[in-house]
């Protein structure tokens, strides 16, 4: 019998006041795996995220993380349970230096301590970061500042990294040596799950895709079946 | 004028403006985390007020005993205030805004129950040291200074809190911005709740600090509220050194003024000097233009 996803998300409903955003949402991420979640402009990508994070509050469905049901678990419990996210555009510590906000990243009681080995770990992916480390975290580059917030997140050693639009707003060179970070997140074991309006962009990290459109989850698989698909000609092109 | 008179009322500014400075960081504090803008918060001051006296008047308690008694209380009371109130709507989506109605009842409902239990007598409490201190024609008195010590120390431990402690690099987070605090861990409405702990808890040290110099009613928290809005507007909503500043700023402005003119001036004086300040810097000396 094959072993339990590290993650699965069954039948999520979400709804901002009487409109509803994600109707019947599934899903799973496997140990390892990167995942990108797919779909036009407002077809609920980032919801999906924030609601596995908690910081959108679930109608019905189910999300387990490792056997748990995260749905009444609070956001700033998730680092405990293994589970880190990049918000989008950054949301960094705006008036604190990089230094601050990475250190910020191993807050939580369960992953405050071996401060020096976490952050050696995570300005040996990001060594830009160690040499900026007094500067104020407000007043970096887009490409800069997305670094800050990766490197924020991996301080509590995820073993699932969310990151909500990674690529938005940052200038095409930006967004290729992000994709490399991905990658190489990913070769140190984490997961990986992403969201991205653009499926060739997506595609280039992500080992499965999944499709949304208006909160509805349209289609899965692996990028070269998910490219050749009608459904995304469908959805992105409407014919 | 004499010069030794002037300097003096630039230091008698300073000894006022450092507690316009401890009430106006409170507001600071609560606006600068959770974006409440609390409209009871000269109630805090009233109260601490009145554990002074308590403590001091009708129980005897020596005064170095009775000021951290009534900061505790003050602080313990403020986080009770919080929970069962502002709690309940900053945990609803869109409800933020109530919280002027509710900080306004809070303010009134503390007023009338100051009335209730200590009735509409001006109390006071007496001189914690005496003696006048003379340097170069420059007369101060002990009691003053005293309050000056007092600010200075407490400004030293909030500033060292807030830069150097773990919970004050999660008030600096939750303040800059709530979602990204919450995912890195930090439970924002323990934050709140501490935060509005804190801030009680320096209005109520400015109280215990005037308690002897100025008069104690239901209703001396409104004067100082006023003073703490000024203080905020000056510094910046929401920052805790533009509060410092802020504050005595107006002390030394307000002093120096109504040496020059007269008492009456006193209050004219510190909302020109607002008025002067967001003409040039709507968002405050220390506040950012976002």
């Amino acid at each position: 019998m094959a072993e339990a996803p590290m993650l699965q998300v069954e039948n999520l409903n979400v709804l901002y006041g009487d409109f509803q955003i994600l109707w019947d949402v599934s899903m799973t991420v496997g140990a390892k795996e990167v995942v990108a979640v797919l779909g036009p402009n407002g077809s609920g990508k980032s919801t999906v995220l924030k609601a596995i994070m908690g910081l959108t509050p679930v109608r019905s469905g189910k999300i387990i993380f490792e056997g748990e049901d995260l749905t009444k678990v609070p956001t700033h419990e998730m680092v405990a349970r293994g589970i880190s996210m990049v918000l989008e555009r950054r949301r960094l510590f705006g008036a604190m230096t990089v230094r601050e906000n990475i250190l910020l990243g191993a807050y939580h009681r369960s992953v405050n301590k071996d401060i020096a080995s976490r952050l050696e770990w995570v300005e040996s992916l990001f060594p830009i970061l160690a040499e900026r480390r007094d500067q104020i975290a407000g007043r970096m580059s887009g490409g800069e500042q997305q670094m800050v917030a990766i490197a924020r997140s991996l301080m509590s050693r995820p073993r699932l990294l969310l990151m909500d639009e990674p690529y938005l707003g940052l200038a095409p060179k930006i967004v290729s040596q992000i994709a490399g970070i991905i990658q190489r997140i990913n070769q140190e074991g984490i997961s990986v799950v992403f969201n991205e309006q653009n499926v060739h962009l997506s595609f280039g990290v992500s080992h499965r895709g999944y499709l949304l459109e208006s909160g509805r989850m349209m289609l899965t698989g692996t990028g070269e079946e998910m490219i050749h698909s009608d459904v995304i000609r469908r959805v992105y092109l409407g014919v | 004028m004499t010069i030794s008179l002037f300097i003096e009322q630039i230091i008698n500014g300073l000894i006022i403006g450092s507690m316009y400075a401890l009430v106006g960081s409170g507001i600071a504090l609560i606006y600068g985390t959770m974006r409440v803008l609390n409209l009871a918060h000269g109630e805090f001051y009233m109260l601490g007020g009145y554990l002074v006296f308590l403590l001091v008047v009708t129980c005897g308690v020596p005064a170095y005993l009775a000021i951290p008694i009534a900061l505790l209380a003050a602080f313990l009371l403020g986080a009770l205030i919080q929970r069962i109130t502002i709690h309940y709507l900053l945990q609803r989506e869109g409800w933020a805004f109530s919280t002027i109605a509710v900080t306004l009842g809070l303010s009134i409902f503390l007023q009338n129950s100051a009335l209730l239990l200590f009735g509409e007598n001006v109390q006071s409490v007496p001189y914690y040291v005496t003696g006048i201190v003379e340097f170069a024609g420059i007369r101060i008195p002990m009691q003053r200074l005293l309050i000056l010590g007092v600010a200075i120390l407490t400004i030293a431990v909030m500033t060292y809190v807030l830069k150097a402690t773990r919970l004050g690099w999660a008030i600096r987070a939750t303040s800059q911005d709530r979602d990204a605090a919450a995912v890195v861990g930090i439970p924002a409405s323990r934050i709140y709740l501490i935060t509005f702990g804190i801030a009680a808890a320096l209005g109520a040290i400015a109280a215990a600090m005037m308690a002897p110099i100025y008069a104690i009613t239901p209703w001396s928290g409104l004067p100082i509220l006023f003073k703490g809005f000024v203080v905020v507007i000056l510094g910046g909503l929401g920052s805790f050194p533009g509060a410092i500043v802020g504050g005595l700023l107006l002390g030394v402005v307000e002093a120096v003024g109504v040496q020059l003119t007269s008492t009456e001036w006193r209050d004219v004086i510190a909302f020109a000097l607002m008025i002067a300040v967001i003409w040039v810097r709507p968002w405050g000396l220390f506040g950012s233009k976002s």
